[in-house]
């Protein structure tokens, strides 16, 4: 009940007049430097971060300014790719599949509207599951040692096999690839250097935004070369703007689901927000079974990501508030706003100065709710980039590619990889690999491989470990009944006679 | 073009791919002993990964043909691609307000775009992107050491 009252103060404080103008501010600001390729709400923030303490803005206010900027450019992220194609960062990968399906079916206005929609589920279901949960997951939380992590990251792999459909060997090579792009550079347990071809500037690895933006946006600028035409609007329809109610209710549902397993996910600190996107959808997908249409433009791919994504940035504060462990850069970046207001995040903090945790809490409630109500009247405007000719948007697409990859590490060579990830992206679209894996093989696989690694020092090359705990063992099990469900599904259906629902590819 | 092209290509490519990753990690060693994982191991996991789906598709490739593109779209992609290494090498010295222009002129031209809509579009976007990027979101583009030179 303490909660629910502190929870209470905190939401006074962020609608005072000055503090809704900041968020306001903040979710514009955010939408725009979002809706550039590349620019996640990571680069959003630390970017606006020093002209935030510039301004001279009260701490507390200052966070509420950082959580707008955090929604917007997480949406602003989230409209350039689904109508372009083109991820900005690894959790709104999944939101690419069905996104830009619908986009091209003329269905751009409800999958805009739906992604508003989920975010904003996402975060108020998953602000109630903070104030009620906080203390007792930061708990849980805490138990997640190195062979858990392996054990949890080999789930989300394994939820992701379903994407491949029925081109197992396809998933399995992308995700294989995806590993293999994630030891490039300098292997941070021995220094030994790994498929660097003595190139220093490989040393530090490959950047997801250069690889994600050669897979995506320049295979798709190639795809649309190829069969080009004169002239012609990019997407000869828009159609409507906002979802219908049917839309609505139909994904009711998915963004409950999304949000809790974003919510749980987001606890855990590590690449939360996109084991929860990529999880939520495959989960989805299993629920929806022979009636959903994943991966061809079914609305509910990008409902359950997008509730799934903000749900987890709520539960991403409980290790950041109660260990002070950042789960995420976003999160690292607020904790340096917090460092900054002479708040040390710990064990007591709840305790402590609870008008500190729920006053964030509060705000990127507020933050998400200003979005909602200034992004979903904006639909109709967004969708008006696809009226663009195709002359002058595809171009104007790479040309923010270029930027967005040059801006990483300031160098050309970067834009040479993207334009070779490009061509990789351009013939594993051709010969039919999906793309998604890759990117959470790459994100995923250096952690898992630290996980292992960890692990394995600790026991001193006991690979029991991976199993001593029950709760690794439980993860083990949904690894495998994730495998090995769909399969036996499949058979069981296939032996009924006339199979419903389109075929995957 | 005949049936299952395009997976055994692919298959193909994954098995040498897999192959040259294997060999190349032969050399990841470490010689102290806290690390009983090593880093061979997860580039070998990978290639073993890799490998075996290239056998599985070389074994039953798809009977999905591959839809390749024909002589003008070959021809366009083809240049797309060495352009963006051709851009990639002019951004230094052309900077990038200059570069960008060319390269975008270009594609706009490759989309069909009429030629002098697209220099004008081109060269518009591009300096709204500096602007954008060095003065509203302090980001360094570089600026053409050709023309620092020649000021000097």
């Amino acid at each position: 009940m303490d909660a629910i009252l502190h929870l209470a103060d905190g939401f006074a404080f962020a609608l005072q007049p000055i503090n809704l103008f900041l968020a306001v501010a903040g979710v514009v600001i955010g939408t725009v430097v979002g809706l550039l390729p590349g620019i996640g709400p990571i680069n959003a923030i630390a970017i606006l971060i020093p002209i935030t303490f510039a301004a001279g803005i009260a701490p507390a206010s200052a966070l509420i300014l950082l959580a707008g900027i955090y929604y917007g450019s997480q949406y602003g992220n989230s409209i350039s790719t689904i109508l372009l194609n083109v991820p900005g960062t690894a959790s709104a990968v999944v939101t690419a599949l069905d996104g830009y399906a619908m986009t091209r079916q003329g269905r751009a206005g409800p999958a805009l509207a739906s992604a508003a929609v989920a975010s904003f589920a996402g975060g108020t279901l998953s602000i109630f599951g903070l104030a009620l949960l906080a203390p007792a997951l930061a708990r849980w939380a805490i138990r997640f040692g190195p062979a858990e992590y392996f054990a949890l990251m080999l789930f989300a792999f394994a939820a992701l096999s379903s994407l491949a459909g029925r081109h197992l060997a396809k998933g399995i090579a992308a995700t294989a690839f995806g590993l293999l792009l994630g030891t490039v550079g300098l292997d941070p347990h021995s220094a030994v250097p790994r498929f660097t071809f003595g190139q220093l500037k490989l040393l530090d690895g490959l950047d997801f935004v250069v690889v994600t933006i050669g897979l995506f946006a320049v295979s798709e600028v190639l795809l649309l070369l190829e069969q080009t035409g004169p002239g012609r609007a990019a997407v000869t329809s828009v159609g409507r703007v906002f979802m219908s109610a049917r839309e609505l209710s139909h994904t009711a549902w998915t963004m409950v689901r999304g949000s809790v397993i974003g919510f749980v996910v987001g606890v855990l600190p590590g690449a939360g927000g996109t084991i929860a996107s990529f999880v939520a959808y495959a989960a989805e997908e299993r629920v929806a079974g022979a009636h959903g249409s994943f991966g061809q433009g079914d609305i509910r791919g990008v409902a359950a990501p997008e509730a799934a994504n903000n749900a987890a940035a709520t539960g991403a504060m409980i290790p950041l508030l109660t260990l002070g462990v950042p789960g995420s850069g976003t999160t690292a970046v607020m904790l340096g706003a917090l460092l900054g207001m002479n708040v040390t995040p710990g064990p007591l903090l709840i305790e402590r100065s609870p008008e500190i945790f729920w006053g964030l809490a509060a705000s990127m409630y507020i933050g998400n709710l200003v979005l909602l109500m200034l992004n979903l009247p904006l639909v109709g405007i967004f969708v008006r980039i696809l009226k663009l000719p195709r002359w002058f948007l595809f171009p104007a697409v790479a040309a923010l590619s270029f930027v967005a990859v040059y801006a990483v590490n300031n160098t050309a060579f970067d834009i040479v990889l993207m334009a070779g990830f490009g061509v990789v992206g351009y013939a594993m679209r051709k010969t039919g690999f999906p793309l998604a894996p890759v990117i959470l093989a790459l994100v995923l696989g250096p952690l898992m491989e630290t996980n292992l690694r960890r692990a394995l020092a600790l026991s001193g090359g006991e690979w029991g470990i991976l199993f001593s705990s029950p709760l690794a063992v439980a993860l083990w099990a949904l690894a495998a009944a994730s495998v090995g469900l769909p399969a036996v599904l499949r058979r069981r259906a296939a032996a009924l006679p006339p199979p419903i629902g389109p075929a995957s590819e | 073009m005949t049936r299952p092209r395009g997976d055994t290509l692919a298959g193909a490519a994954l098995l040498v791919l897999a192959v040259a990753v294997a060999f190349e990690a032969r050399g990841f060693r470490v010689e102290f002993l806290t690390d009983p994982v090593g880093p061979r191991a997860f580039p070998w996991l990978a290639a073993l990964l890799l490998g075996t789906a290239g056998v599985a598709l070389l074994a039953r490739p798809a009977a999905a043909a591959v839809v390749w593109p024909r002589v003008g779209g070959w021809r366009r992609l083809t240049l797309a691609t060495v352009s963006f290494l051709a851009y990639a090498a002019l951004l230094a010295p052309l900077g990038f307000v200059l570069a960008t222009t060319l390269e975008v002129t270009l594609l706009s031209r490759a989309f069909g775009g009429r030629p002098w809509r697209s220099v004008l579009a081109a060269a518009a976007f591009s300096a709204t992107l500096y602007l954008a990027f060095v003065y509203g979101l302090a980001l360094s583009l570089p600026t053409g050491t050709l023309f620092t030179a020649w000021s000097r």
